[in-house]
């Protein structure tokens, strides 16, 4: 596997879908970390791009950083560690129409 | 169904059904009729000793059995390499030797499609080689009720399905097969549904309304499962969507038997496909072919269909 663009890989992650080129591809890394704080904070994580290729690394609030292929690796993560999976139909993010900061 | 390009993949058509439920007559009939074209045959049994080989070698470009265990959980392996072994031999062909390929996968009675279409998506090989067209799943009307009754599998397969098929459709009155149809409708809302009568397959009109059975809960969830369609905003991007979607299927992804929609991205319009857990590799449709518009169909339980519009618009605002 390439290094630095981890192509050609193990068949990609269905989410690797929809960028056909570098920029479009970093982009979408980029973008998708914003979103996955915005899930992840609430529950004491954060995800970065790891700098080097796909993927992410996640940390916890501890400090301990798990590098991690894609984003389905990083649920089975935050699950593995909170002892439940995110569940984004939670009540928290379905109940009221202006959530709490 | 939406056309899709000749992308140099072989064609697998998963066929599943209940055990008597009648996969080889039918099999035996569309490839008298040519439906398959030049299909390699791979047959499935659970048990040792294959009997349905005979039947089927006299009509197909090729045969393999593969005995001796199921290929949705003891015999994956024996399923993985034997498909291997079709995409090795089509590739040591020359190019222009080489044409639109086929295989129809007879399954066990006892296979659950969507694991087997589990094992092709995460097999590194087989997923450059191998596109799944279609997933038949053949119903017995006469067994139908007590199949679904009390087993979890029967269901399972009906689920997994983009076509059913049932058959011995002769055997019963039409009363009854509006019920078996009711009832698979209930279970699977987006296939279509057809009758046979010893493997002539024929459409299902005029008959008669009926509720469907009765389906007591097995294990886990009993709530009927619904079809919920979802108009995606423009303020939905697919990054958004796509963090989304991974997540609600990790978490939820047991009870959402399928998701299918089509999603604007930055590469072109995307094909989603997933049943259960795993999610089809999308295809990037051609631009021309599809209307501009990100709709995605959710068919699960034990959700309301309005707390994944609210979820998704949570993401969206954030």
């Amino acid at each position: 596997m390439c290094n630095a663009c981890g192509f050609p890989t193990r068949p990609g992650h269905w989410t690797d879908a929809g960028a056909d080129n570098a920029g479009d591809r970093l982009r979408l890394q980029l973008r998708r970390a914003q979103i996955l704080n915005k899930i992840l904070n609430g529950f004491g994580f954060s995800a970065r791009p790891p700098g080097h290729g796909p993927g992410f690394a996640l940390s916890s609030f501890t400090g301990r950083t798990a590098l991690l292929p894609d984003l389905e690796a990083v649920w089975d993560e935050a699950a593995r560690q909170l002892g439940h999976p995110l569940d984004p139909l939670d009540p928290r993010f379905t109940g009221s129409p202006e959530p709490a900061p | 169904m939406t056309t899709q390009p000749d992308d140099g993949r072989l064609r697998l058509t998963i066929l599943g059904g209940y055990l008597g439920s009648g996969k080889t007559t039918w099999l035996r009939h569309q490839l008298f009729e040519g439906v398959f074209g030049e299909a390699h045959i791979l047959v499935n049994e659970a048990a040792e000793t294959p009997v349905d080989d005979t039947l089927l070698a006299a009509q197909s470009a090729g045969l393999t059995i593969l005995a001796g265990g199921c290929a949705c959980c003891t015999g994956k392996a024996d399923l993985v390499a034997a498909l291997r072994a079709l995409c090795d031999a089509r590739s040591r062909l020359r190019p222009e030797d080489r044409k639109p390929g086929q295989i129809v996968l007879e399954t066990s009675g006892l296979a659950d499609p969507a694991a087997i279409l589990n094992a092709i998506g995460e097999d590194g090989i087989l997923v450059h080689h191998i596109r799944v067209a279609e997933i038949i799943v053949l119903v017995d009307v006469l067994n139908a009720a007590d199949q679904l009754r009390t087993e979890h599998l029967g269901r399972a397969q009906i689920e997994a399905a983009d076509r059913i098929i049932l058959t011995k459709a002769d055997t019963v009155p039409d009363t009854t097969l509006a019920t078996v149809v009711a009832t698979a409708r209930r279970l699977n809302p987006a296939a279509g549904i057809m009758a046979a009568v010893k493997g002539q397959t024929f459409p299902l009109d005029g008959l008669p309304d009926a509720s469907p059975f009765d389906l007591p809960v097995i294990s886990g969830s009993s709530d009927p499962i619904l079809p919920t369609k979802i108009d995606i905003g423009e303020d939905v991007d697919w990054a958004t969507f796509s963090v989304w979607l991974s997540a609600l299927l990790h978490a939820r992804g047991d009870d959402l038997v399928r998701v299918k929609g089509i999603f604007e991205t930055p590469a072109g319009p995307l094909l989603l496909q997933a049943v259960r857990k795993s999610v089809q590799p999308p295809e990037i449709l051609p631009p021309e072919a599809t209307p501009r518009q990100n709709q995605i169909v959710f068919i699960g339980r034990g959700y309301l269909g309005a707390d994944l519009r609210r979820s998704l618009d949570y993401f969206t605002r954030l």
